[in-house]
């Protein structure tokens, strides 16, 4: 029943990507069938010795009042990787042929991801917002009040500029000091090449790597009764079209342009998933989780 | 070309808004985002340049569809001819009698059909035959095979043609319909066939009247068998007065020649004579004694030779021979006087032909009015009442009976038979002097008489001292006294006839039993309440038979059969349950047999008049026809100034507006669709 709510048209009439992601996750956590691989309970793992530096909040005090000594205690959660999205908010995430928009699309799933992350799998969570830049950065962190952070830095992230992504991702470069998994969610109208060497750095540090490619139907099958002028939502760029160019050349070389972003992703080690906004949620956060238990 | 409401083109102004919309208000297009320009490619020829070629014709559309809404409020005309449109072509074919002589029929039927090819395609048409009756074959239409063919249908007739009859049909044409008329006659254009004044055949003045004459050069000479003089029937072959037949042979343009004319009784030539016929005249020509078989004898008086139109070279009449018919003659008892009288003036008129039988009203109980050819009522108050009814029933079957008034049933309320009463006897001795006939109708068959003297016929010098008062009601009456109190009444009971005389026939009441005029009376009488003059006899074309009469209601008659000469029934079964009168069309003889069942066989003969070939002189052609004449000429500019009228083009310019918005919509439809795709 919960499963509805997966749907992109009954998500994007909540204003709350708190309630959202609550409503996705729970949802789509009810829709699974409980497994021991999965266990989300805080599995104690070992005792680590003291070292300066260490967060003196996960001292075990009640071993240190037996035997003297510091150790700290630690859980499997906190042994697993961080999870980075890399979110682009360039112009063309606005466009949209029907609710929800692309960007939105976009934030849905970067919030779901978060709050399964952070509240269920206690893995620490990071943002970078970019476009031609890097216009927000949140580390990734399991501290309390992350996860509204990070959603406030999603709430910010209005559709701005051009994309491109060889200068923001170099930056993201600086700031990665951790294997974790990194989730570029894009519409990526680049040339594959091109993304590809610049997010490729990503998976040599091992990180894995998802690409999330959100297109709207009617980018992928675009519908023309007669010729239109059409503009660029970045560029401003004006172009007038025929409908047989549409109903022909133009879906082969989308095609052609999904297939090569697929292909050479995984030749690359990189995972890669298309999720058109009138399709339900589930798909990305399966995705995650799946990349989640591998790393494990 | 004009406009009836030229202020109206003051809408042209409205032209401005589709120039606003289109040329001077600055067009907005409304792109169409996408995220990225990367996979499409440029492709103008079939946008834009077909966008603006769609937004130039909806501009075009747009300030048509003004323009012509103004133009039709401005009401557009044109001055056309009336030659082009509205011109009727009236063809008539005479098919009269007169046009069986030589080739003319076939020759103007040739013309006709040749004028109608000459038809332009859009005229409108109007075949007409003028025979005994002007004929409208065909609408006025424009279809040449439907008009061709009502042509090639006319067949010649034996009626008379009449250019008067056909004068008034187009007079009245030309009341309803306004436009100018061509009539093309094709006839022989016979003399006769003139009414006797001519202002009756002048045409109105929008009607250009064609005359194609097939009777080019000298008169065609021609004889024909005039009249002829024959009893109808006949008792008493040996009757030296009845059973003869005079003929009158008439030669018309014709040289002094010697004819042969002979009688041919049921197709057998029984009597030749020949006759010296003048140039030019009319001979006579008398065969007798008439010796002809019992029952209908179909006679002919037949000339030999040929002439310019033999078919009317014969005529032809039927004799019915029959034994004496008897008459009933009822009286009270004392009246002797009137039988004698009435057996006299019977005896001196048809001696052979009837039979007078007298009896005193007491004594006809036994009597059965059906064994007699009429009953007369002399002066009888009363009667026995299965006397009575047994007249009735057979007056009912087409009896006749004649009622005398006299001073027996002066005071009695109720005449026998009539239904009436005698309201109030006039005594004319009683009151000082006897009066006289005033009013007599010569057309009634008992005093029939064609060319009646100035004496009244004869009737001024019969004097009445009495006559009974009766209401005439539905009764004619056929003769009058000259203070207006009707003298001789006839009404129609069922089949049959009552005559009323309301004086008596016994020369106490009038003297009219002594007066020459009383033989003829009882005689005509006699043949008129025996109905055998109708039985046989001969007839002209174009006259009528009484088949019935009204007063029974449809039903419960009995049917009435008719063959005519070629052995056709021209009246179908429901026309013969109900058809009160059959009109005589061909020559020849018809077979009829009547309502009450009496049969009887008639002669027709064609009128006379179409014999005489001569045709009208050429200046009376041309004074019809109205050429070579300045009036004429003037009245014909005059008709094609009348005819040329200005025609709106309102209707027109209508259309075109709705063909118009039709195709504007439809173009606008789909190119504000592309807007709104756009959009």
């Amino acid at each position: 029943m919960l499963q509805r709510f997966l749907d992109p048209e009954v998500l994007a009439g909540i204003s709350s990507l708190d309630l959202l992601a609550k409503t996705v996750v729970d949802g789509f956590v009810a829709g699974l069938h409980r497994s021991p691989d999965f266990g989300f309970s805080q599995e104690f793992a070992e005792y680590r010795a003291y070292t300066p530096g260490d967060d003196l909040r996960h001292v075990d005090w009640n071993l240190y009042a037996r035997t003297e000594r510091c150790y700290l205690k630690r859980y499997r959660g906190e042994t697993n990787s961080q999870l980075t999205i890399l979110l682009d908010a360039s112009n063309s995430m606005q466009y949209t042929s029907g609710p929800p928009k692309k960007i939105d699309y976009a934030r849905f799933i970067a919030a779901s991801l978060f709050y399964l992350a952070i509240r269920n799998q206690r893995d620490a969570a990071g943002l970078i917002v970019f476009d031609d830049e890097v216009r927000e950065y949140i580390r990734p962190s399991t501290r309390p009040g992350q996860l509204a952070r990070l959603f406030t830095g999603l709430e910010r992230a209005e559709p701005q500029a051009r994309t491109d992504f060889c200068k923001p991702l170099r930056h993201f470069q600086n700031f990665l000091h951790r294997r974790g998994i990194a989730v570029v969610i894009s519409d990526f109208y680049e040339d594959p090449e091109t993304i590809l060497h610049a997010i490729a750095p990503l998976h040599f540090h091992g990180n894995e790597v998802i690409l999330f490619h959100i297109l709207d139907p009617q980018e992928i099958r675009p519908t023309l009764k007669n010729s239109a002028v059409l503009i660029d939502l970045e560029t401003e760029s004006r172009m007038e079209v025929i409908p047989e160019y549409v109903k022909t050349t133009y879906r082969a070389r989308v095609d052609a342009h999904i297939d090569a972003l697929r292909t050479r992703s995984r030749a690359a080690g990189m995972d890669y998933q298309l999720l058109v906004t009138n399709q339900p949620l589930d798909a990305a956060l399966r995705e995650y989780l799946t990349l989640r238990q591998a790393e494990n | 070309m004009g406009f009836l409401a030229p202020w109206f083109l003051g809408g042209l102004a409205a032209l401005g808004v589709p120039v606003f919309v289109h040329l001077l208000r600055k067009h907005v297009t409304v792109p169409r985002p996408v995220s990225s320009l990367m996979f499409f490619e440029r492709g103008i020829q079939s946008s834009t340049r077909h966008r603006k070629l769609k937004y130039f014709v909806l501009f075009a559309l747009r300030c048509a569809l003004v323009l012509l809404v103004v133009l039709a409020f401005a009401n557009p005309f044109v001055r056309r001819a009336a030659a082009s449109q509205g011109r009727l072509l009236l063809i008539v074919l005479d098919n009269s009698f007169s046009m069986r002589a030589g080739t003319r029929f076939s020759e103007a039927k040739q013309e006709a059909l040749a004028r109608l090819a000459e038809k332009s395609r859009g005229e409108k048409a109007q075949v007409i035959a003028l025979g005994s009756q002007v004929t409208l074959l065909t609408q006025q239409i424009t279809d040449d095979a439907q008009l061709k063919a009502a042509l090639t249908n006319i067949q010649p007739g034996d009626g008379r043609a009449n250019f008067g009859e056909l004068g008034r049909v187009v007079r009245a044409m030309t009341e309803t319909m306004h436009g100018a008329i061509d009539l093309d006659l094709f006839s022989d254009m016979q003399r006769s066939a003139m009414p006797a004044n001519f202002a009756d055949m002048v045409l109105p003045g929008n009607v250009k009247l064609t005359l194609h004459s097939v009777a080019a050069g000298a008169p065609l000479p021609n004889w024909t068998v005039e009249s002829v003089d024959a009893p109808a029937v006949l008792a008493d072959p040996k009757d030296p007065r009845l059973s003869r037949v005079v003929a009158v042979i008439a030669g018309f343009n014709t040289p002094a020649a010697v004819k042969q004319v002979s009688l041919l009784i049921n197709g057998k030539v029984v009597a030749t004579n020949k006759v010296n016929i003048p140039a030019n005249g009319r001979a006579t020509v008398e065969f007798a004694p008439l010796n002809v078989g019992y029952g209908f004898n179909r006679c002919a008086v037949q000339i030999d030779g040929g002439d310019a139109l033999p078919a009317d070279d014969a005529s032809v009449f039927s004799v019915r021979r029959s034994d004496p018919e008897r008459v009933l003659f009822v009286h009270s008892t004392g009246d002797t006087r009137s039988p004698l009288y009435f057996a006299a003036a019977i005896e001196a008129a048809a001696p052979s032909s009837f039979v007078v039988q007298s009896v005193a009203a007491e004594q006809t109980t036994d009597f059965d009015p059906s064994k007699f050819a009429f009953v007369v009522l002399s002066d009888t108050p009363s009667l026995p009442s299965i006397f009575e009814h047994a007249l009735v029933a057979y007056i009912g079957k087409g009896g006749g009976v004649l009622i005398t008034l006299s001073t027996s049933s002066a005071y009695r309320e109720r005449i026998p038979l009539w239904g009436a009463s005698v309201s109030k006897p006039h005594d004319y001795a009683r009151n000082g002097a006897a009066t006289t006939i005033g009013q007599v109708d010569f057309t009634h068959p008992a005093l029939a008489e064609e060319h009646p003297g100035r004496d009244n016929g004869g009737w001024d010098t019969v004097k009445v001292d009495y006559a009974a008062a009766v209401d005439p009601g539905r009764a004619r009456v056929v003769a009058r006294l000259m203070d207006g109190t009707p003298f001789l009444l006839d009404k129609q009971v069922g089949e049959g006839h009552l005559l009323l005389l309301t004086s008596g026939l016994d020369n106490l009441t009038n003297d009219l039993p002594l007066h020459p005029v009383f033989v003829a009376f009882v005689d005509r009488a006699a043949r008129y309440l025996s109905g055998s003059e109708l039985l046989s006899g001969s007839r002209l074309v174009d006259s009528y038979v009484q088949l019935r009469s009204a007063a029974r209601p449809v039903g419960t008659q009995a049917s009435v059969e008719v063959i005519d000469p070629d052995g056709k029934r021209p009246l179908s079964l429901s026309e013969g349950r109900t058809a009160q009168s059959l009109r005589l069309t061909r020559v020849g003889f018809y077979q009829i047999r009547f309502a009450n069942g009496h049969d009887a066989v008639i002669g027709v003969n064609s009128d006379r008049r179409e014999s005489d070939l001569t045709p009208m002189p050429d200046d009376l052609q041309q004074l019809w026809s109205g050429a070579g004449t300045a009036t004429a000429s003037q009245q014909r500019s005059a008709i094609a100034e009348e005819v040329k009228q200005p025609m709106s083009l309102w209707w027109y310019v209508m259309l075109l507006a709705l063909v118009t918005t039709m195709a504007e919509a439809a173009l606008a439809g789909r190119y504000m669709g592309t807007q709104r795709e756009e959009a």
